[in-house]
């Protein structure tokens, strides 16, 4: 019965956001289309490119008909399944975004993890004393994660951990070119290599990991120790917790079992929000860390006016977007049957 | 944060055989001795095992690979493809053959490519004919394709048929030495190729050498060919079809490219094999972060550092840097000599007047490349009609520049813009920061748009950029053909957009000009009229700073402006 | 300000004093925008390439760059058009925003659908993607950067002022302006967006900081504003292609004067939700 009605809720909830990731598709298709950079005449780049061959890069990118009927076009592609083909690496975009996305994912959800292992305890202590040097102290140190463009923070880390000290790994990628690739299951170089039983290859791609995701963590540690902060003082302010207190519990039972577990529901709320924020931002760390994901292909491709890998690429983001935002509302209403969906 | 690196860091510094002496100091005054020692003894194991079971075998394999890093991506195993990079092209060196490939030849002490020797690659030898109408191929009869086919007539007949015939960006190329259509390709046996000229031209061999008529294995294209696409080029974008050096391993574009040795593949010097067991091509965007892998060691070869990079670890000395000025390339301001006021003679030779040349070439190129300008020119005529670019006769002097602007009717300046593209930014910006400051001087007010490429390249195939910086290279960098592909008519290579019908009838009459002296002639002609005309001011021809481990050997700049990894061998 | 608003700001500074040092800072930077032009040891643009490239000297605080201009002069030059970029993007989607919100919460019905629909689109979107497309769309110019930093906020904007006036719109007090009279357009105007407006200006402060960081990402991309104009972003971007030669002074000084703007917007947004509703600081 419950479970049917939270099937239920999420369906109607993902119909509902349908028209939002239509309107997402319009709206790049057209910017796009705004761009004053022509690709065909990017692209034609021989030595006798004439007219000749821009035309006819522009017929293969079905530039050559009205606005309105490549709109037409491309949703009757996209219906079927078609994202088109990138000119900058000559692949159908949609290979290439299968190929891409773990990449990103793996790094995002890296950086969300060492963020939330950093942020909550952060959170936490800055709550239990609200006011005092420890939470000016926390406060302070979130302030800075924030403050550093991520391209800095990024360079600055290969400098120093890698060219000065030689700790890190070579900027190059996921993992060690000189070490062999898993069989690929899942995409995530991570559980490949588990699965594969290959743990020195799980080093090297946890070892290339660690730097970028370090430098999007420092990003969002501020925004996730913030709201652990905020529903800690407000859960340290309840009833049960004074119920508790005057009961005579040790002070760890109440701050963790009875406190710490009501305070994380709003803070798994915020971490959806955060980490598709995060894997649509992560342009400029990829870029620096030669990071193979998605962000980072869309970046060349927009600035090449290649359309069809920006289009593919805002589509994607979107989705998981809408995903994301769709399993953390279905989870929140399980966890409180009183919050419903709309 | 040192803590989770260093967990995770254990085989990095085995291999440097550090291990002990970082955990030591790590740890050292935080626990008692006992632990200490053990720790001291775990990390000596590690490291002794690293040390001596893995190392050698990396080692080895690390000593016969050859690892480059770029900041461009090789986007198709096909260099016929429109929107091919040039690391595109690089590639297609080394996975296909031609007929006929370039020379070398030592220009101040760099070896570079040869447009004048062209020597037999997958022909053993060539005859052409007394008239220079007919060009005979003898194909060696030892050439295999990948899968171990022989290279037959058929395969050179059916790879120049496409060039020609299919829509790519060979046809475009192919032209410029009178090769224009299938039927001047004639097979009279199986080892043998006649191709017919419809009239004697320089440039049609060396056409032959460029990256696009390279010779597909016609039996295994064929077969991958399809009604609407009978020149097999979908598959061909992700598949090879070739009897090169190497074979692809791995192609991730915009990632990583690896190739493997082709073992039968022996025409290195003294008939040998590729030096190289394997090439490993990475895209690393920044930079900073190449400079960094090759002063490390982790990479061994790289050739698009920025200029001050390259300047500092030349100046380190750790690292052997070969420092080639693109000979057959040219960096100049350009002007549309159709769009006022630069459509007054004086007006751009006011600007040229007033550029100061010595600061940009030191603030953009650290002085990295050759100067165009500052010669002396006597009588103001060219001295010499035989190539193309020579150095200018151009000096910074305001006072003339303010004299000729005031004589074009523009006592009090102007304004304008002054566009360069986001890829040149590290050079063009200081360039285009002092020229706008330069020209203020003079009264001319420059507003400077720093464009996303593929919007410059649209403005500009349009006629629409009044005043820029761009940079042309000739594969086939003779007189007439930078002239002709560069100055005449509404191509999209002519930057300046000059109608000149002179300049056009000499470089015309020059491109079927067997005698070199009379050839010369024509040069004279139009360098000194280029010069007169000024519808581009050239600057510069920047170096190709190929930066690289001291032990490889044999770097040959090319005409493709990559490395030609065949040439390459390590000490 | 009334005195015991005034009473509780000092109150609540003296308790948190790194609100205190926050708003001192912004104040300084501020005023280096102010009198920077007249301040400045070295003309900002002017080139001097036989003295390029020399670190921090006594004659170049913060050394020289590429061209031989002084870094110092071109960071103290660079507060105004920093700030002037960040304060104008945040205050055209505060503005924006907040009317949008408003309205749409006062009125709800479909206007409010449309617009609802109109937000969840812009906040499916890959923000920093989305300001960079805009940017080359439009062309780089400060007031495109303005525009799309702008845009990329709006959202944020639009729900918090729709939702706050959503709360507000049948209370008491607005039902009564209304027996009085009023035009909708009064109400909104005269009794629910003094109300809201408040709330709103601590996201002002936190965004300031977030837009001079989209700013300085837009241009490591090479879409930032057009050289020679001296902004930090440009500088950070340019000197951190620096960072392999050792040139430091180029991206440590425009790196530090980001941060410290930032890191001052960001704590006085903190502060001024404390200031502003104690019960609120999250």
């Amino acid at each position: 019965m419950k479970l049917g009605a939270t099937a239920n809720r999420a369906a109607r909830r993902f119909i509902s956001s349908l028209p939002a990731l239509f309107g997402v598709v319009v709206f790049t298709f057209l910017l796009m289309r705004v761009l004053p950079g022509d690709p065909a005449v990017f692209f034609a780049s021989g030595p006798q490119a004439g007219p000749e061959e821009i035309a006819m890069i522009r017929a293969q990118m079905g530039l050559d008909k009205p606005v309105p009927q490549q709109l037409l076009l491309y949703l009757r592609d996209l219906s079927q399944g078609q994202l088109g083909r990138s000119l900058t690496t000559g692949q159908p975009v949609l290979v290439d975004l299968r190929n891409r996305l773990p990449a990103s994912l793996e790094l995002t959800l890296t950086a969300l993890l060492i963020a939330l292992v950093a942020a909550v305890p952060l959170g936490v202590a800055a709550a239990l004393r609200p006011g005092s040097l420890v939470d000016h102290i926390v406060r302070f140190v979130c302030a800075l994660g924030v403050c550093v463009p991520t391209f800095v923070s990024g360079l600055l880390l290969i400098y120093v951990f890698y060219y000065l000290a030689g700790l890190a790994p070579d900027p190059t990628g996921r993992i060690d070119i000189f070490m062999s690739q898993p069989p690929r299951v899942t995409g995530f170089l991570l559980i490949d290599f588990a699965i594969a039983g290959d743990w020195e290859g799980w080093q090297a791609a946890a070892r290339q990991l660690m730097l970028p995701a370090l430098t999007m963590a420092l990003f969002v540690v501020a925004p996730l120790a913030r709201m652990t902060r905020a529903s800690m003082l407000a859960s340290l302010g309840s009833d049960f917790v004074r119920t508790a207190r005057s009961l005579g519990l040790s002070r760890r039972k109440i701050v963790v079992t009875y406190a710490l577990r009501n305070a994380i529901l709003p803070v798994l709320t915020i971490v959806g929000i955060v980490f598709s924020t995060m894997l649509g931002a992560n342009v400029l760390v990829e870029k620096v860390f030669s990071w193979p994901g998605v962000a980072s292909y869309a970046l060349d491709a927009l600035l090449s006016s290649d359309y069809a890998p920006v289009q593919g690429f805002v589509l994607l983001m979107a989705s998981i977007f809408v995903l994301v935002n769709l399993t953390v509302d279905v989870l929140y209403g399980v966890a409180d049957p009183r919050v419903s969906v709309e | 944060m040192a803590c989770a690196l260093l967990t995770f860091t254990p085989w990095r510094l085995a291999k440097r055989g550090r291990v002990a002496d970082s955990l030591q100091e790590f740890y050292r005054g935080k626990m008692d001795i006992m632990t200490r020692i053990k720790i001291s003894l775990f990390a000596a194991l590690l490291a002794g095992t690293a040390l001596t079971a893995a190392a050698p075998a990396i080692a080895q394999t690390r000593a016969e690979t050859l690892r480059h890093v770029t900041g461009a991506a090789i986007n198709t195993l096909d260099p016929n493809m429109p929107g091919s990079t040039r690391e595109a092209f690089g590639l297609s060196l080394l996975t296909y053959d031609r007929l006929v490939s370039f020379g070398r030849k030592q220009l101040d002490g760099k070896w570079v490519f040869d447009l004048d020797t062209i020597r037999g690659e997958l022909a053993e030898r060539y005859e052409v004919s007394p008239d220079g109408l007919k060009i005979v191929f003898h194909l060696r009869k030892d050439a295999k394709f990948h899968d171990g086919t022989p290279v037959t007539a058929e395969d050179v007949k059916w790879s120049l048929d496409r060039a020609v015939t299919a829509r790519s960006l060979a046809a475009g190329q192919m032209l410029t030495g009178s090769i224009t259509k299938a039927d001047q390709f004639r097979i009279i046996d199986q080892h043998t190729v006649e191709l017919t000229l419809p009239q004697p031209d320089k440039l049609a061999l060396p056409n032959l050498a460029t990256v696009y008529p390279v010779i597909f294995n016609s039996k295994l294209a064929k077969s991958k060919a399809t009604a609407e696409d009978p020149w097999a080029q979908e598959w061909l974008k992700t598949n090879t079809a070739g009897s090169g050096a190497y074979i692809v391993e791995s192609f991730k574009p915009g990632e990583t490219t690896i190739l493997r040795r082709n073992e039968d593949w022996k025409r290195g010097p003294g008939n040998s094999q590729a030096h190289f067991k394997r090439i490993i091509t990475q895209t690393i965007p920044e930079a900073s972060t190449r400079a960094n892998l090759v002063e490390r060691g982790d990479a061994d070869i790289v050739i698009d550092l920025q200029a001050a990079d390259a300047a500092d670890l030349e100046k380190k000395g750790r690292l052997k840097v070969i420092s080639t000025p693109q000979y057959n390339a040219i960096t100049f301001v350009s002007f549309n000599t159709q769009m006022p006021p630069f459509d007054k003679i004086e007006v751009r030779r006011a600007i040229a007047a007033a550029l100061p040349y010595e600061d940009m070439f030191k603030a953009a190129l650290f002085e990295r490349g050759k100067k165009l300008f500052g010669a002396e020119w006597a009588g103001g005529k060219a001295p010499d009609g035989s190539t193309f670019p020579i150095v200018q006769p151009l000096k910074t002097n305001l006072d003339e520049a303010k004299r000729l602007l005031t004589a074009a009717g523009f006592p009090n300046g102007f304004e304008t813009t002054f566009s360069f593209n986001v890829g040149q930014a590290g050079t063009a910006e200081p360039m285009a920061a002092l020229l706008k400051e330069s020209l203020g001087k003079i009264g001319i007010k420059v507003d400077i748009q720093k464009l996303p490429d593929a919007q410059m390249s649209t403005l500009i195939n349009e006629k629409k950029v009044p005043f820029f910086t761009e940079g042309i290279v000739a594969w086939l960098p003779s007189m007439d053909y930078f002239y002709r592909n560069f100055y005449i008519g509404p191509i999209r290579w002519n930057y300046s957009s000059l109608n000149d019908p002179q300049i056009t009838e000499w470089a015309q009459a020059a491109r079927f000009e067997g005698d070199k002296a009379k050839y010369a002639a024509y040069g004279l002609q139009l360098n000194t009229r280029h010069f007169e005309l000024m519808p581009q001011i050239p600057l510069w021809q920047p170096s190709q700073d190929a930066v690289m481990a001291t032990s490889i050997e044999g770097y040959t700049y090319q005409f493709h402006r990559q490395i030609d990894f065949r040439d390459l061998s390590r000490k | 300000m009334t005195s015991a608003t005034l009473r509780h700001t000092v109150w609540v500074l003296r308790g948190n004093p790194v609100t205190a040092v926050a708003a001192g800072g912004a104040f300084v930077l501020c005023l280096v925008a102010l009198i920077g032009p007249w301040i400045v040891p070295h003309d900002p643009i002017a080139s001097n390439v036989a003295n390029a490239l020399k670190p921090p000297s006594a004659q170049n605080w913060a050394g020289t760059d590429q061209l031989g201009r002084d870094v110092f002069s071109r960071l103290v030059i660079a507060a105004r058009l920093d700030l002037a970029i960040a304060a104008s993007a945040v205050t055209l989607s505060f503005a924006v925003g907040a009317v949008i919100g408003a309205v749409c919460g006062y009125l709800g019905g479909r206007l409010d659908r449309y617009v609802g629909r109109f937000v969840d689109i812009l906040m499916a979107f890959p923000l920093f993607v989305l300001a960079m497309a805009m940017v080359a769309a439009l062309g780089n110019r400060v007031e495109n950067i303005v525009i799309a930093t702008a845009i990329i906020n709006l959202p944020f904007y639009i729900r918090f002022a729709r939702a706050e006036v959503n709360v507000r719109r049948n209370a008491g007090w607005v039902e009564a302006a209304r027996a009085c009279g009023d035009s909708h357009l009064s109400v909104i105007l005269r009794f629910l967006l003094p109300n809201v407006l408040p709330a709103m200006a601590v996201q002002v402060s936190l965004n300031l900081g977030w837009a001079i960081l989209n700013a300085a990402g837009l241009s490591f991309i090479g879409l930032g504003v057009k050289p020679p104009t001296p902004e930090w972003g440009i500088m950070v971007a340019e000197g951190a292609r620096f960072i392999a030669t050792g040139k430091w002074w180029l991206v440590a000084f425009p790196g530090l004067a980001l941060m410290l703007t930032v890191l001052c917007f960001n704590l006085l947004g903190d502060g001024l939700r404390d200031i502003l509703d104690p019960r609120m600081r999250t």
